[in-house]
């Protein structure tokens, strides 16, 4: 393992753990706007909705890129100065869409949804700047994909990077579950980042058209939740590569191989991701209802090879086994569970019959934010834990773990119930402040902020012990 | 309220908390000499059939109620055309010219009588959402650029219904409401 590799792992790192806090503070901000307790101009809010939403989306993702490039080191050879590009396009990616946002006051939410980029209700020029950066963000990131994809099949062939060769009997040549999940997530993170430079591509034709280019409303719809819902899932699996390769080694077990079953839910999984995203558009009913069935089926079997395989693989590693539990394997055990718990919530919000009742309710960001808060970001914690642990020569401080952890449990339950009970009070998602009609919704709004406050002092205990291990590795001689 | 959905996530949320924790636990427990699951890849293929066999089931249950097939074969007795655009809803009797928009100040249903809704948007994505006397979210639609969604229902309750944007649609997306009534 090189050191240069070491140094840029703990630059994205401490930049993902910078971004992260500020971003909890935004959404904290939202929910205390939206108790009242502050006064935001709506303006202030959607810029904020905007800037958090898209930046938690970035910094999530990149946070798997660098753990999978990290480790992918150890069986292929990666490009240093690719994963420095990425961060560096990455930053001012970040830096341009920031500047759109605080200082143009573009406010059309992550999501960008067509033809809402265009309605300008903020500075002229914030459009087409956040436009650009969307732009650097996904050049960045597919060269950074391209890359680690051509590292490996270097030395694997398609069908070993596949696992095809699991499905005759007697496979002569193995291949690492990492190296399978990998390859999996990043065709999917391809498809999904090609998808954004099309739509990005129409945006622009129709901006620079001045008119005479118009985009078809439910085309640029089907193109921004294929690239959305794809890129929120391919970076939650990004994070099951790394448990896949690190769970085992972390507990003192035995490496997990690839079997047949492995092999084929992976496969079966980069079909389902690819095709579940037409839950997001069950209320749109002009969406021929074969695509809206698809969806809900798609969305449904999604579930089997995760909980199937992945899931039951974590069960039957840990039930009755001796396992050396520390920070980092707890976190990626109890990230599975906050991923299993969120997954209930999104199936039940992917039947089209309840969809009805619940689309852009707060149920919403209630399941999305059970798997990143209490799923991806765990997984991502427990890597960073584990690599700022392994490779700055610290002393393992277990001390303030159980404080940790208990700041993170209690924190995310209460913030995350204060979502599901607001959802399923009807209480919609993205609104700066709640009409009268919806009785309880100030109340939950400042439970959930007082939480998501006690979730963010336990992010900050890690930021500070994960971010001076990082600096120390960054600043080292030999690393 | 719709407890109904928040009862079963709840339940089978802390049924699957509750089989993690057991497992950490056993872990917990274990010494060199235990010997984990028995038989892990049979039990593997039972719990797949399992869930194949629930998601089967509420797959079949559910799809049928998908609000595409409601009321799908009769005649609707109102049809109601509904125009978004940032921040009103438009509704009327009649079609709504898009460059003269304007709908009836006041619109009234009778109780159990099938409505259909046309909804669209003249400008960006709405969403059309239907709450009933208490505050309960009961049916939805989005307003699209360029299509027409629609939905089709009957009010079984008398009173004041109000309608929601529910598609983030901009600074004013929170005012964004209007209402009609039941009788």
């Amino acid at each position: 393992m090189t050191s240069r590799l070491k140094k840029i792992t703990s630059l994205w790192i401490t930049t993902v753990l910078l971004l992260f806090v500020i971003s909890i503070i935004l959404g904290i901000t939202m929910r205390f706007n939206q108790a009242e307790v502050i006064r935001l101009s709506p303006i202030t809010f959607y810029t904020d909705m905007t800037v958090h939403g898209l930046t938690m989306i970035g910094i999530w993702f990149v946070a798997g890129m660098a753990a999978v490039n990290f480790i992918m080191e150890r069986y292929v050879k990666t490009s240093k100065f690719v994963n420095i590009l990425a961060l560096v396009l990455t930053v001012v990616g970040v830096l341009m869409f920031w500047a759109s946002t605080f200082i143009g006051k573009f406010h059309a939410g992550w999501t960008f949804l067509y033809p809402l980029p265009f309605k300008v209700m903020w500075s002229a020029w914030a459009t087409p700047l956040f436009l650009y950066s969307l732009a650097v963000l996904a050049v960045g990131w597919l060269i950074w994909c391209i890359s680690l994809i051509a590292a490996m099949l270097k030395k694997y062939s398609i069908t070993q990077v596949f696992a095809w060769q699991y499905f005759k009997k007697g496979p002569k040549e193995e291949t690492p579950p990492f190296i399978l999940i990998s390859m999996i997530t990043l065709v999917g993170i391809v498809t999904c980042l090609i998808t954004a430079i099309v739509l990005v591509v129409l945006l622009f034709a129709e901006y620079y058209s001045k008119g005479t280019f118009v985009n078809d409303a439910l085309l640029m719809k089907n193109l921004t939740y294929f690239f959305g819902h794809a890129i929120a899932n391919e970076m939650l699996y990004l994070g099951l590569a790394v448990i896949y390769e690190m769970f085992a080694e972390i507990s003192g077990r035995p490496k997990w191989k690839t079997t047949w079953y492995v092999s084929l839910a992976w496969n079966c999984t980069l079909f389902f991701i690819l095709t579940a995203f037409f839950h997001h558009l069950y209320m749109d009913f002009v969406q021929p209802e074969g695509l809206q069935i698809l969806g809900q089926l798609a969305s449904y079997l999604a579930s089997l090879p995760a909980a199937g395989v992945t899931v039951f693989s974590i069960v039957v590693a840990v039930y009755r086994t001796k396992i050396n539990w520390t920070l980092a394997n707890l976190l990626f055990f109890i990230g599975v569970m906050g991923w299993v718990v969120g997954g209930l919530g999104a199936v039940i919000d992917a039947t089209i019959s309840n969809n009805f009742v619940l689309h852009n309710t707060l149920w919403v960001p209630a399941h999305f934010h059970t798997y990143n808060a209490m799923g991806n970001v765990l997984f991502s914690l427990g890597f960073f834990y584990w690599f700022s642990v392994n490779f700055s020569n610290s002393r393992h401080s277990e001390k303030l773990s159980a404080l940790k952890l208990f700041l993170l449990i209690v924190g995310g339950i209460g913030f995350l119930a204060a979502f599901y009970i607001g959802g399923a009070d009807s209480i919609p998602r993205r609104y700066s402040n709640y009409p009268a009609e919806f009785v309880h919704a100030k109340t939950l709004a400042l439970i959930g902020g007082v939480f998501a406050s006690i979730y963010l002092i336990g992010i900050l205990i890690f930021f500070v012990n994960i971010t001076r291990r990082c600096v120390k590795i960054l600043f080292s001689q030999s690393a | 309220m719709h407890y109904s959905i928040l009862l079963f996530f709840l339940i089978v949320a802390v049924i699957s908390i509750s089989v993690f924790v057991y497992v950490f636990l056993t872990s917990k427990q274990s010494d060199n000499n235990t010997t984990g699951m028995a038989n892990p890849l049979q039990k593997r293929f039972w719990f797949i059939l399992i869930l194949l066999v629930i998601l089967g089931i509420f797959a079949s249950v559910t799809i049928p109620k998908s609000p595409y097939y409601l009321f799908a074969d009769e005649q609707p007795k109102a049809v109601v055309h509904v125009a978004a655009m940032q921040f009103n809803f438009f509704m009327s009797d009649s079609a709504i010219d898009p460059k003269m928009p304007k709908g009836e100040d006041s619109i009234t249903f009778n109780t159990n009588e099938l409505v259909e809704f046309r909804v669209t948007s003249l400008d960006v994505n709405h969403g059309f959402a239907i709450y009933n006397a208490s505050n309960k979210l009961i049916a939805q639609t989005q307003a699209m650029p360029g299509y027409v969604n629609r939905l089709r229902f009957k009010f079984k309750e008398p009173g004041t219904y109000h309608i929601f944007c529910l598609e983030y649609c901009g600074m004013a997306h929170q005012l964004m409401r209007t209402t009609f009534t039941v009788k």
